[in-house]
């Protein structure tokens, strides 16, 4: 009944991007990779044909490329002292399903944190004091530093092909562009 | 032997694919195909069989599009349908600028979707517990929208009987069924004892599913919504349109099938 198949050096379960890339990196690095993936395979020409991937209602009212909430799902609250209940039907976030995972509904940008992200509480109570978070906010900084990953933003991005030409570079603004400056987030009113 | 069949019977779909008078393609034809194969190759055959026009559901497959067959209604009684033709006839009615909702088919797209994973939930996480959350925890419902229409569609035509001497709501005069309409989407008329808000909410919200969503899911017939906003449909590239601003797109819409005119032969 269980079959047992052959020992690999690395397993990854869900093929998403990072699965996908971490296989890609593990397997050129020289090890055997086996991928393990709950929803389909996908490949560009039938998964996603220019024919049909238009169909709005089969893809964005019933979300055919997204985890089913028959298959699994989540609860949720908005507050502690709400009683959590199953998500029946995605509404805020789109979990991925099937080899691409959410990256095959990728909206096509890739934002960096800024450096404070990375030390977020340092940099809170550097700012407005050791006081200034609550005894039970539970913000932490991240073991790593946005200059240590600095090359790595790097890299994804130009393995994606992101383009475009960023608004504030080094603190100079760049003519011709949006000049988002530190601290601002994404503001969907400068996408319309 | 089993060629000769199955060319006989390729040759039949072929001739019925180009019969047809809604846009039957290649891609309508290789369904029929496979279904022939496992009739033909039977139990040990690599394809499954299928009925009903609804594909059967397995969540780790992607499927080509299903478009419905026309013909008579799958889920809805005569009476149920009446009712629902008469009142996407009012959310969209006829007028100069092009078809209404029944014309266009939005009742045969409701049908169809009642008849499909949207009518009983099939996708959707449907056990316990059912609980009534917050407006941002979403639908809890135990109840399926088939049953929904059902319940909601035999309620509205009590309420019409003793409101208007007897009548139902699909003989009643297009004044009196907008008097009703309004009544439901300001909740002054209830339906038993459910919202009526929420019923017309959902009908408006699936009338313009189908008056919007490609014709292959049975309204949209003739591409009439899309005609009537200009949009272009399932055309396969825009590039050469991208740079091409205050211009206005010169090409009719396209269906997932195709046009009419693509499928007709010469």
């Amino acid at each position: 009944m269980v079959k047992r198949l052959p020992a690999k050096d690395a397993v990854i379960i869900g093929l998403g991007w990072t699965g996908s890339i971490l296989g890609y990196e593990l397997a050129k690095a020289g090890l055997e990779v086996v991928a393990l993936e709950r929803g389909p395979w996908r490949d560009t020409a039938t998964a996603f044909p220019t024919s049909y991937a238009q169909d709005e209602l089969r893809y964005d009212f019933h979300h055919d490329l997204f985890v089913q909430t028959k298959q699994t799902t989540l609860t949720f609250r908005n507050k502690a002292g709400q009683t959590a209940l199953p998500i029946r039907s995605w509404a805020s976030f789109l979990p991925g399903n099937g080899v691409g995972g959410a990256g095959v509904h990728w909206g096509g940008q890739t934002w960096r944190f800024l450096p404070t992200d990375f030390r977020l509480r340092s940099h809170l109570e550097e700012r407005y004091g050791k006081n200034f978070l609550p005894q039970d906010m539970t913000i932490q900084d991240w073991p790593v530093s946005f200059d240590e990953l600095e090359s790595y933003y790097d890299r994804f991005e130009k393995l994606c092909g992101i383009s475009g030409k960023a608004g504030n570079l080094r603190g100079q603004i760049q003519r011709g562009s949006i000049p988002l400056k530190v601290g601002d987030r994404m503001n969907i009113r400068h996408l319309r | 032997m089993f060629m000769t069949h199955f060319r006989n019977e390729v040759e039949r779909v072929r001739q019925v694919t180009c019969t047809a008078t809604e846009s039957m393609s290649r891609r309508r034809l290789l369904a029929s195909i496979a279904v022939l194969l496992v009739t033909v190759l039977g139990p040990r055959a690599y394809g499954r069989a299928y009925s009903g026009g609804v594909l059967p559901w397995e969540p780790s497959e992607t499927q080509p599009p299903m478009p419905v067959r026309p013909g008579q209604w799958l889920y809805f009684t005569a009476d149920e349908a009446a009712v629902v033709e008469a009142i996407v006839d009012r959310l969209i009615p006829l007028d100069d600028s092009g078809p209404g909702g029944k014309d266009a088919g939005c009742a045969l797209f409701i049908d169809r979707q009642l008849a499909g994973s949207f009518g009983d939930s099939r996708r959707l996480y449907m056990s316990a517990p059912f609980t009534n959350g917050t407006p941002s925890q979403g639908p809890q419902s135990p109840v399926v929208p088939k049953d929904r229409y059902r319940t909601s569609l035999t309620a509205l035509n009590d309420y019409c009987k003793v409101a208007f001497g007897g009548k139902s709501f699909a003989t009643l005069g297009t004044s009196q069924q907008d008097e009703v309409l309004s009544g439901l989407e300001k909740d002054e008329i209830k339906l038993s004892d459910r919202s009526g808000k929420e019923f017309f909410e959902t009908i408006l919200q699936n009338a313009m599913e189908g008056f919007f969503a490609d014709p292959i899911y049975g309204g949209n017939r003739d591409m009439a919504g899309w005609k009537l906003i200009g949009f272009p449909g399932a055309r396969y590239d825009y590039r050469d349109w991208i740079e091409r601003y205050n211009e206005t797109y010169p090409l009719p819409p396209v269906s997932i099938m195709g046009r009419a005119d693509w499928n007709t032969p010469g």
